[in-house]
């Protein structure tokens, strides 16, 4: 009996202490492990990939766009410009743009997808000012411009004077600026970017696909999103070079079958 | 004598089955925190969410005390609240008394930093909002004890 009573006292304290350990552990190998998986952003990258069908296009590629139009990849990033993580990501994401620009392979496609959330109450007509810019040729320019000012405009109630300003130091007309900003036309383009966002639904920004494949939010920095680029259009070059030795030799068959008729006709 | 009521037997183990269950959610609250510690040191973004705006809570002023972050201090709440939990889930009334004492400062703690993310920060995060609702049901498991 009183054996039994010391091992039951035993026991929780065995219990917390391994708990402890688990937790000593646990932490410390989160801590160093290069790739996280517990991340909402890694979650979502493990989400199965809905479906191309009923997935509407998005705003109509142009201004959003920078590279080849039938580039074998595509990198497509979903942001919100009052995210924080969105502003951290930017400078990957303009390191990629400028890594790869005037190669035919890579195109970059940028959507909309303010999130609606406490906090977050400029970030729709921060995607309409950009578009008011894209119309002016300066959309890039404006996103880097409400990326890396986002601290300052977001808490100013005088934010919408601010992007006035920063559309001038651009080079842009101003009063065109503002007309635009309140037009249709640059909302719609929003909205057809969220209407995709939420049909493949993205839950979180910034999210980031290469050929429809989610990169984890831990591996948006450039040395990784390069070696993903990198793979794809190898994976694209490889299937090019294939499909490419594969109708070789059909047209060599056609070519002697050719040949052989001539010669056939020749002989008669 | 001590008119907690803990919960009854199992009539096995003699494992009272409140304080485990408080056990168990103390753990869900640790690996939250422990988490929110660790993305903390390793000066990690947490995305934003379609919930919550967990970038601006756990980079305002409010998450740190002292440059420590409070979901440090959180783990150590929450391991503490579990080892107490633990011990009265094998039939120590006093580490059940300072269980209840301890979720109940905890559960005011919690409420101050649920204040301050609706009107002071104006964004929620989704990971202190797990955390404010483990602390929560600590605290209902507490009150459902206090006694006859």
């Amino acid at each position: 009996m009183a054996k039994e009573t010391k091992s039951k006292s035993g026991t929780p304290i065995a219990l917390i202490a391994i708990v402890l350990l688990v937790v000593l552990i646990g932490g410390i190998w989160f801590y160093g492990s290069s790739s996280t998986t517990n991340t909402p952003a890694a979650n979502q990258a493990n989400q199965t990939k809905p479906s191309a069908v009923n997935i509407p296009p998005g705003a109509s590629l142009g201004v959003n766009m920078i590279g080849a139009p039938d580039a074998a990849v595509t990198v497509e990033e979903f942001a919100d410009y009052q995210c924080g993580a969105c502003a951290s990501a930017h400078p990957a994401m303009k390191e990629l743009q400028g890594a790869y620009a005037g190669n035919k392979n890579f195109r970059f496609i940028f959507r909309h997808y303010p999130l609606g959330i406490s906090g977050h109450d400029k970030s729709y007509e921060a995607s309409v000012a950009t578009e008011a810019a894209g119309l002016q040729g300066k959309f890039w320019q404006m996103q880097d411009k409400l990326f890396t000012n986002q601290q300052a405009w977001t808490s100013n109630q005088n934010y919408r004077q601010m992007w006035v300003e920063y559309a001038g130091s651009v080079g842009m007309d101003v009063e065109k600026f503002k007309t635009d900003i309140a037009g249709i036309q640059t909302k719609e383009r929003v909205d057809q970017d969220m209407q995709r966002g939420r049909a493949m639904a993205i839950s979180s920004t910034p999210t980031v696909l290469i050929n429809g494949n989610p990169v984890p939010f831990n591996q948006l920095n450039i040395t990784t999103l390069r070696q993903l680029v990198d793979a794809e259009i190898q994976k694209a070059t490889a299937a090019k070079a294939a499909s490419d030795t594969a109708a070789q030799p059909a047209s060599n068959a056609n070519s002697n079958s050719a040949t052989n008729s001539n010669t056939a006709s020749n002989a008669k | 004598m001590n008119d907690d009521i803990i919960a009854e037997d199992d009539g096995h183990s003699g494992i009272k089955k409140l304080p485990l269950a408080a056990a168990v959610v103390a753990l869900i609250g640790l690996v939250d925190a422990v988490y929110l510690t660790v993305k903390h040191f390793r000066n990690e973004v947490v995305p934003c969410s379609l919930l919550e705006g967990c970038e601006k809570v756990l980079t305002s002023a409010y998450a740190e005390i002292g440059g420590v972050p409070i979901a440090a201090f959180g783990a150590f709440a929450y391991f503490l609240a579990f080892s107490l939990a633990v011990l009265a889930a094998y039939g120590n009334r006093l580490t059940w008394t300072l269980f209840r004492i301890q979720v109940t400062l905890m559960a005011a703690y919690t409420l101050w930093l649920l204040y301050l993310q609706a009107f002071v920060i104006g964004a929620f995060c989704q990971f202190c909002l797990i955390s404010a609702a483990t602390t929560l049901i600590l605290f209902i498991f507490a009150l459902f004890a206090r006694g006859k």
